[in-house]
Formats: structure tokens, sequence, C-alpha cells
């Protein structure tokens, strides 16, 4: 697989991990919360979002469970579990590392 | 580690696809209220939700394809829909899995025969750098060492880095305690196991106080012995045994894969106390005859090492006694060879033979698979192409095919696995003695594991390709007029037929070598004619006159049993080889003995009068020997008329003198003479393959002199009788152990003793005959196939071409020339690699030359025959197409 997607998967399970670190949510939830909180600059399509949902799921490091929505209506839940907020942090700090380097390049007067 | 535990549980719990279904559902139906909410219509909502939302189908997929069985879900569906292909064409499936069976089971059986052979590990340290050293002459083909010069070599040998050597025969021995046994005892240097790099599991070697004569008794003993005798037992040590009699101290046990390097058979091994200069001056100089074994030193190659023994082995005449001399002059050669060499002697050519020919039936049967799956890929371009438009990735189709081609395999090697075993079996019942390790031969994981490697990755290339080309949209028409790797398949089927045509010629040599090999004149009657060799053992007959007394009771015995027409004694029976001398040893009145070359073998015999009689040799001058002549103080001699024209040319022989040899006890020659009586017919000798020597033949009269041998205790009764075998074999043993109970006889009928001369030749032919005829018919199957499908493709065509006015004999001879070139082709080429081959059978043939023209020209006949008629049937179903059928064939 080509390094760029990669990048981009591992920043959709950054995303969707460190959105569900807040409370437990459908997949509908997780996508308006993280359009709503990059102020419509990230949009995640259900096409990428099921498929990383799951995929998180089969790794461990979120759970689901079948609950009732705000609206009274049979939603599947996500949360976090141990192994996964072990993993947000991970993916933070490798974020962290990241984006300051890219900073530093990038800001360096040409 | 926790991340694979959670993966392997969603691996066995169930994949919920409706709960997907749901949770998108519920996307969808938010996105739409969310869309609502902005201000959009219900209708104008949902249209832009859905738009937004994407294709579910393909969400589904991806979801799915995260699951941890999404793979092998994929697998088990391919498996389904290879084996319902397989279940519509049985014929296809049949013939795959019987080729790669019948390929797989013949290499696989084969190899197991000859790996100990040829690629047998030796359970020695560094078993590549010892050989077998020693001298060899026309009586003694096995390097052999001598007493007398063997410690001249010890000290100024130069090429080895160590020197040992057992005596020369492995001796019976008796383990005298409770439940005696018997066993067999060597004797070794001190040297010996720490040249072949061997140590004891338990215990020590001899100590050098040990290898002294008179030193003190001591004895190895073999795992073998260790565990059957003292079951494994560790307090064996310094134990005391009783062999033959006397106390043996056990001073250590034999590793459980140790073998004399020259496979003799031991039990126990025991010091071989070497006086050097007993041995110098004992035994008229000669002393003990020993099998000499050494280690090359690192960088000294066996040639190297030959050359710098020449001049030891030239000085050895100087310690020889004067009347041997010239027979080392003229006989003996220096002879150093690899261990493995010595071990296998001339096993390793008809094994090299039979693992090449069993490769090419491997190799017909793999072009055999190819060819079917290519075919059954070229047939399913249509359906190919139909599942690539309907978005079936190249890869995916490839790993169908892959899937289809590897589960063939593994049937094919399944059911070649238990043939393989039913094939071993069957080689081990028709083997010829001294095929060495053949009784411990079992089908080797390895191999099985190679020849399904080799299968599967023929399989795999050939069924892969042409699933791995994109196929064409213009499949989809269903207008195949390029038929893709036709040519390759064409090719394959060229090979096949040349391959086969090389194991066709081997075979019909070998056949026509049997057969010469069966037929030829022996010189002698061999129906209705009983032998009966009896070993007299040396403990209870050690005088010539006990063992005279024994075989003339016996005589008397059978001479007047029922049916016994003649009786007669020998101390050998034709074809086998009796005793030999060389022909300058003989001398006639005018000529004594000769000085120069040895002039080759004779054989001779010691016969009673009625051995001509018996065994149906004509006297074809003068007459046979006569009972009176038993008591008589002369010597009386028969010559072979090869022998007679030799000695005495253009005179009658019968009545003269002549010198010969005899060997007394201690195996010295003393000159004796004799009149010639008769001469007799040629006689084969030599067994069935030898070469034919001249040969003479002593009466064995009434008197122990003539009955005076150490090495030799076994002489044949030769009956000719009327009764049925079966019966005869019960009385004589009957007769036998009226005079001693225990004495070991062994009857045959002459024809099973001259039949198992043959064994080896036999099961060579065989062998290469059942190859020969395998790959003619997997060829054929090849061949049929390959036409076949191009008639079937070409059936538009020929329709055209009728309906243009073609005749149908015209059609016929299209397609069989499409046979007749690939026929062709694979027969010259095969023929030129034959002719190439042919010399490495040379001498495995008998009164044949490997370039026989019969041999030749009657393959190319018959490989010819038969694939023209499998190149004609297709042909004749082309030729009866109609031509209106054809043309609507779409």
């Amino acid at each position: 697989m080509p390094p760029s997607t990669d990048l981009l998967q591992g920043t959709v399970d950054a995303l969707i991990l460190k959105t569900l670190a807040l409370e437990p949510m459908h997949g509908w939830g997780v996508a308006l919360r993280i359009q709503q909180v990059s102020k419509d600059v990230l949009q995640i399509g259900q096409g990428s979002l099921y498929p990383a949902l799951h995929r998180l799921e089969y790794k461990g490091w979120i759970q689901s469970e079948w609950g009732s929505s705000e609206n009274n209506r049979r939603a599947k839940f996500y949360s976090l579990t141990r192994a996964g907020k072990k993993q947000l942090e991970a993916e933070l700090a490798t974020w962290e590392r990241l984006s300051t380097a890219i900073a530093l390049v990038l800001e360096t007067p040409a | 580690m926790s991340e694979s535990l959670t993966r392997l549980r969603f691996f066995f719990s169930r994949s919920k696809s409706d709960e997907l279904d749901e949770e998108l559902q519920f996307h969808l139906e938010h996105s739409i209220e969310a869309n609502i909410a902005a201000g959009m219509t219900p209708e104008e909502a949902r249209r832009q939700a859905l738009i937004a939302f994407g294709g579910i189908e393909r969400t589904r997929e991806q979801t799915g394809e995260q699951h941890p069985r999404w793979l092998l879900g994929m697998v088990m569906q391919d498996i389904r829909y290879a084996l319902r292909g397989f279940r519509r064409n049985p014929l296809f499936t049949v013939t795959v899995i019987a080729t790669l069976a019948l390929g797989v089971s013949a290499t696989t059986a084969v190899f197991s025969v000859v790996d100990p052979i040829l690629f047998r590990s030796l359970p020695y340290a560094h078993a590549d750098r010892l050989v077998s050293v020693g001298l060899v002459q026309s009586l003694e083909t096995q390097e052999f060492t001598l007493g007398g010069f063997f410690f001249d070599w010890v000290h100024n040998q130069k090429p080895f880095e160590a020197i040992t050597s057992e005596g020369a025969v492995s001796q019976e021995c008796d383990l005298t305690e409770r439940n005696p046994e018997q066993l067999s005892c060597a004797r070794v240097l001190g040297n010996f196991l720490s040249t072949l790099g061997v140590s004891p599991v338990l215990g020590r070697n001899f100590l050098p106080e040990e290898m002294r004569p008179n030193g003190p008794d001591v004895a190895l003993i073999t795992y073998g012995l260790w565990r059957s005798r003292f079951n494994r037992d560790p307090g064996i040590l310094n134990k005391l045994i009783d062999i033959d009699g006397s106390p043996v101290r056990v001073v250590g046990v034999l590793p459980e894969d140790f073998e004399l390097p020259d496979l003799q058979p031991a039990d126990v091994i025991r010091p071989l106390a070497l006086d050097e200069t007993a041995q110098r001056t004992g035994n008229g100089g000669i002393g003990a005859p020993m099998r000499t074994f050494a280690r090359l030193k690192p960088g000294v190659n066996i040639e190297q090492a030959r050359a710098e023994m020449e001049p030891l082995f030239q000085n050895i005449q100087k310690t020889l006694p004067s009347q041997l001399r010239n027979a080392f002059r003229h006989d003996f050669r220096l002879k150093v060879r690899s261990l493995r060499d010595r071990q296998m002697q001339d096993a390793s050519r008809i094994a090299w033979i039979l693992l090449g020919s069993v490769l090419a039936v491997l190799l017909i049967a793999c072009a055999n698979v190819a060819s079917l799956l290519m075919a059954r890929g070229a047939a399913r371009q249509r359906d190919l192409a139909v599942r690539s438009a309907l978005g079936a990735s190249r890869i995916r189709l490839a790993w169908q095919a892959l899937i289809e081609a590897l589960l063939l395999s593994m049937a094919g090697a399944v059911a070649g696995c238990v043939f393989a075993e039913i094939l071993l079996r069957v080689f081990i019942a028709i083997a010829p003695a001294g095929i060495p390790f053949l009784g411990k031969t079992h089908i080797d994981l390895r191999i099985i594991l190679f020849t399904v490697v080799v299968s599967l990755l023929c399989g795999a290339l050939f069924g892969v390709a042409p699933a791995l080309q994109k196929p064409k949209p213009l499949m989809l028409t269903g207008r195949s007029q390029t038929v893709p790797h036709a040519a390759v398949r064409q090719w394959l089927v060229v090979g096949q037929i040349a391959a086969s045509m090389v194991l066709l010629a081997g075979g019909m040599l070998l056949l026509r070598s049997f057969w010469n090999l069966q037929n030829q004149h022996l010189g002698m009657q061999t129906e209705k004619t009983l032998t009966v060799g009896i070993t007299l053992e040396q403990q209870h007959y050690a005088t010539a006159e006990q063992q005279m007394a024994f075989f003339q009771q016996l005589q008397t015995l059978l001479q007047y049993g029922p049916g016994v027409s003649s009786l007669a004694m020998s101390d050998s029976v034709p074809p086998g080889s009796g005793s030999h001398v060389f022909y300058s040893s003989l001398g006639i009145v005018g000529r004594p003995p000769s000085e120069g070359r040895t002039g080759g073998l004779v054989t001779t015999r010691k016969v009673s009068p009625g051995y001509f009689r018996t065994l149906g040799i004509p006297i074809v001058k003068g007459e046979g020997f006569r009972e009176a002549e038993l008591n008589s103080s002369e010597q009386f001699i028969v010559l072979s008329k090869r022998l007679a024209v030799r000695l005495f040319p253009g005179k009658s022989a019968v009545g003269d003198r002549m010198q010969f040899d005899r060997f007394d006890s201690n195996g010295v020659p003393k000159p004796l003479w004799g009149t010639v009586v008769g001469v007799a017919d040629n006689v084969r000798n030599g067994e069935l393959t030898g070469e034919e020597e001249p040969e003479y033949y002593t009466l064995r009269r009434n008197r122990s002199e003539d009955w005076d041998s150490n090495w030799r205790r076994t002489e044949v009764f030769i009956l000719r009788t009327s009764l049925p075998p079966a019966v005869m074999f019960r009385w004589i043993r009957a007769q036998v152990a009226k005079l001693d109970p225990i004495v070991l006889v062994n009857i045959e009928t002459l024809n099973q003793r001259v039949s198992k001369m043959a064994a080896r030749p036999r099961f060579e032919t065989v062998l290469l005959g059942f190859f020969a005829f395998t790959g003619l018919a997997m060829a054929i199957i090849g061949l049929y196939g390959v036409i076949s499908f191009v008639a079937t493709q070409r059936t538009q065509e020929i329709g055209v071409r009728m309906a243009l006015g073609a005749g149908r004999f015209n059609i016929l001879r299209l397609i069989l020339w499409e046979g007749v070139r690939l026929i062709a082709l694979g027969g010259f080429v095969g023929l030129a690699v034959a002719l190439t081959l042919s010399r490495v059978l040379k001498s495995l043939l008998f009164n044949i030359s490997p370039y026989d023209p019969v041999s030749f020209i009657g393959v190319v006949l018959l490989l010819a025959l038969v694939a023209l008629a499998a190149t004609l049937i297709p042909a004749r179903s082309a030729m009866k197409v109609d031509p209106v059928v054809a043309l609507r064939h779409e």
C-alpha cells in the first residue's frame, strides 16, 4: 500500500479514536463530531468511516454495543477500550512528532 | 498479543451483515434528517443524502474485507467453485489427478530406492574424505591388503591422515551363554573407530594394551545387540560375555547407526591384534588379509592419493613369496576409491539410470498436467472475459485458477503417496539381492514433499498463466479465432514425445538384452533337475574325511530315491562360476606353466562321475569320468571344448597329460599332473552375463585329499527326477535330517537357480519398461488432447472449407498434418537424444549393441503407429463434421 494512503488511514483511525475518547458514540455521531470540531474541513464519508470502525473493532481498540439513540432509535454505540486508549496515546505522540517535523520543514524561511 | 487474541475471537464469531445494514440505514436516515433540517424538501434531502452516501454495496464489501475471516471465506468460495467445475468435467479431473498420481508415485518410489544408494550420508564424520585402499586382481575385485606389506604402508604413506584395517571377513561367532545366539564378529585395528570418526555411545574404544597379541580379550558391541540382548542396560560395561566359549569383556557400545565401512554384518567388534614381525614373515610372507580404509588429508583428492601410494604398491613385490611375484606383476593393481563407491559397487549406475528415467516420466506427467490445465484455461477464455467484465480483478481470477491447480495437485499427491507405497513394495518384491539398503527402504517424507512441490509448481505455473492475461473483450463475442497457448502446448507435446522416445528406446534395449539372456544356450539341461546345496559347519566337520563321509552317505541315500534317474555331486553348479585359476598355471607335457602373463581366468569344478549325464552335457571327444576311476590313485580331467582348443590346438587332447594347481587347506598351490579323459561341450559359466571362460573338471575321488579345502565346505547335489519338486523337496530334507538334523540345506530347481541370476536384469528391464510405457501412455494422452483441441477450435474453419468444396479427405489430411508435425519433430529429437544416451546402458546390455538397429527401428515404428492412431481419432471426427452445423457453431 502506498504510504500516502497509510498516512490517511492512520489519520482517520486517530481521529475516530480521539472522538470516541470523549464518550461512546454511534457512527453518525462520530462523523458529525469530526465535521463540527474541524469546522467542516474534515468530512468522513460512510465509505471510509464504517470499514475503519470495523477494523478498529477487530483490532480490539474499540468495542460496540447496541443502545438507543437520542431520538430513541436502535443504534450501535462504539466506545474506546483500554487498548484503544493506549493506541490513542501512541497515535497522538506520533502525530505530534510528525506535525512538528513537517512544521520545521515547511516553516524554515526559504 | 491481545490484538491477535481479539482477532481470533472475531475469527470464530459469526459475521453480522444485518447489523452493518442497520448501521448504514441509521446513518442514512440521520443524513436525510440533517438535510431536512437544513431546509430541503424531503425528496431532495433523500436524493442529496444518497449522493453523499455513495455506493452502499461497495461500503458493505469494504467493511466485510476488514473481517479477519474474509480471506478464508473467499478461499472457501473459490474451492466450492472449483469443485463444482471438477464435477462438471470428470474426465478432465480424473486425467489430471491420475497423471499427477502416476508421476508422483513413480518418482517417489524410485527416489526412495536410489536415495540411500546415491545420496545417503554415511554415518561417519566427514565421510567424503574416507577411502577404501588396497590391491585388486581378477580373483578378488574388492580392495584388500595383506599383513606382509600393511605396516610398510602405515609407516611410509603420505596422502592419508590415518589408515586402518579390519579383518577381511566378518566371522560367525557364537554367544555361548544362556540362550545361545549366532552373531557376526569383526576384528579391527585400534585406530579403526577414530579414523572413521566414530565414538562409542557408552564406554570407550580399545586401549593400546588390548591391541597386542594375547592382550586382554575385550569387545565393543553394536547398539542393536545391546538393545535386543541386553535391554539397553548400561551395566553391560565391563561385564564378561561368553564368545565361542571364552569370556570376553564388553568395554563399550557402538552408536545406533554404526556399520562396518564394507557393510559386512557385525554384532561384536574385537581387536585385530597384529604383531608386525609375525605379519611380515607369517603365512609365507603374505600375512593376514585385511580390508583397509583411510582418511585423506584435507585438500588431497583420490587421484593424488593413488599416485602417492603407487611407489609403495610397487614395493610390495619384494615382500611376496617368489611364486606370487609373477601373478603380482601381471594381475595386481592398486585401487583407491571413495567409501561410497566401495559400498555401492555398480549399484550407483543403475540407480542413476532409474533416477533419470523416472525424472523423464515426471516431466512428461507435468507437461501433461500443464497441457490439460492450459486447454481448460483456453476453453474458459469466454467465462473469464465475462467475469472480468463484471468487475473481477486479474488477481482474483489468477487466485481462482491457482486454487484450482492446488486442489488438483493435492488430490494427485495424495493418490500418488498411496500408489507410491504400493509401487515400492512391488520394487522390493522383484528386486534382486545386492541392492544395498533395499530392505530398509521406506517412503521418504522429504521426497514426497519434493514431488508434491514440483507438481504444485507445474500445476500453478500453467494453470495460472492463462488467467493472468487480461481477457480481451472480444472474447465476449465468443469468436475465439485466436487460440492462446496452443503453440506452447504443441511444444510440450513435442517434448513429451521426445522424452517417451528416449524411455522407449532404453526399455526396448533392455528388453531385447533380457530376451537374449533368457534364451541363450546354456549348454546343459535345466528341466526336471533339482539342486541341493549343503554347507557343513566347521565345528562338526573339521576334517576332510568327515566331510567326505557325510556327503558319500547322503549320496547313497539320495541315489535310489523316488523318481531319481540320475544324480551327481559338484562343488558348484553352472551357470554359476566355480573356482578360478589362471590359465598360465596350467601346463602340458613339453610346455611347463608359463612365467609370462596370467592368460586370464579358467573355471574349474570338482565333480562326481554322474555330472555330465545328470546335466545333459555332451561329451564331444573321449568319455566322461567312470565309477572305476573313483578309487584310482591317478588324477583324471575333462576339459571344456574351449579349453581343449586353447591348450591342445590341432590335437585330440584325450589321453594327454596336464598339470594344474590344487590349493591345500592353507591356500598354498600344489602342482598336480592328471590325464585328460575327455572333452565336454562348452557350458555357460561366469553366471548369465559374465565372460565365458574355459573350464576343466577334475574327478573328486574317494580320497580325502580331494575333499581338502578349508574355505569351501559347500557341496551341491544335482538330481534329475520325474517327481514334482515340492514332493522331492520334502523327501530330500527328510533324508538330510536322517544324517544331521541341523545342517543347512538349500534346495532349488535348477531353473530357479538360473532364474535368480537373471533377477537383476529382470528388475532393470521391468522398471525401465514400466516407465517407458507409462511415459508413452501419458505422451499419447497429451498428443490426443492437443489434436482434438485443435480440431474443435477449427470446427468453424472446417465448415467453411467444406462449404467451399473441400473433400472429407482434405479435412482428414489437414488435421492429421497437425499431429504428424508434432510426432515427427518429437520423434526426431527423441531419437537423437536416445542415440546419445544409450551408451550409458552399455554395461547393462547382454549380447546387444547400445545402437542396436532393430531396437531403434522397432521403437520408432511403435511410437509412430500409436501416435498416429491418437491423431487419427480426432481427425476422423473432424472429417465427419456437418458443414451446416459447423457454420452455425456460434
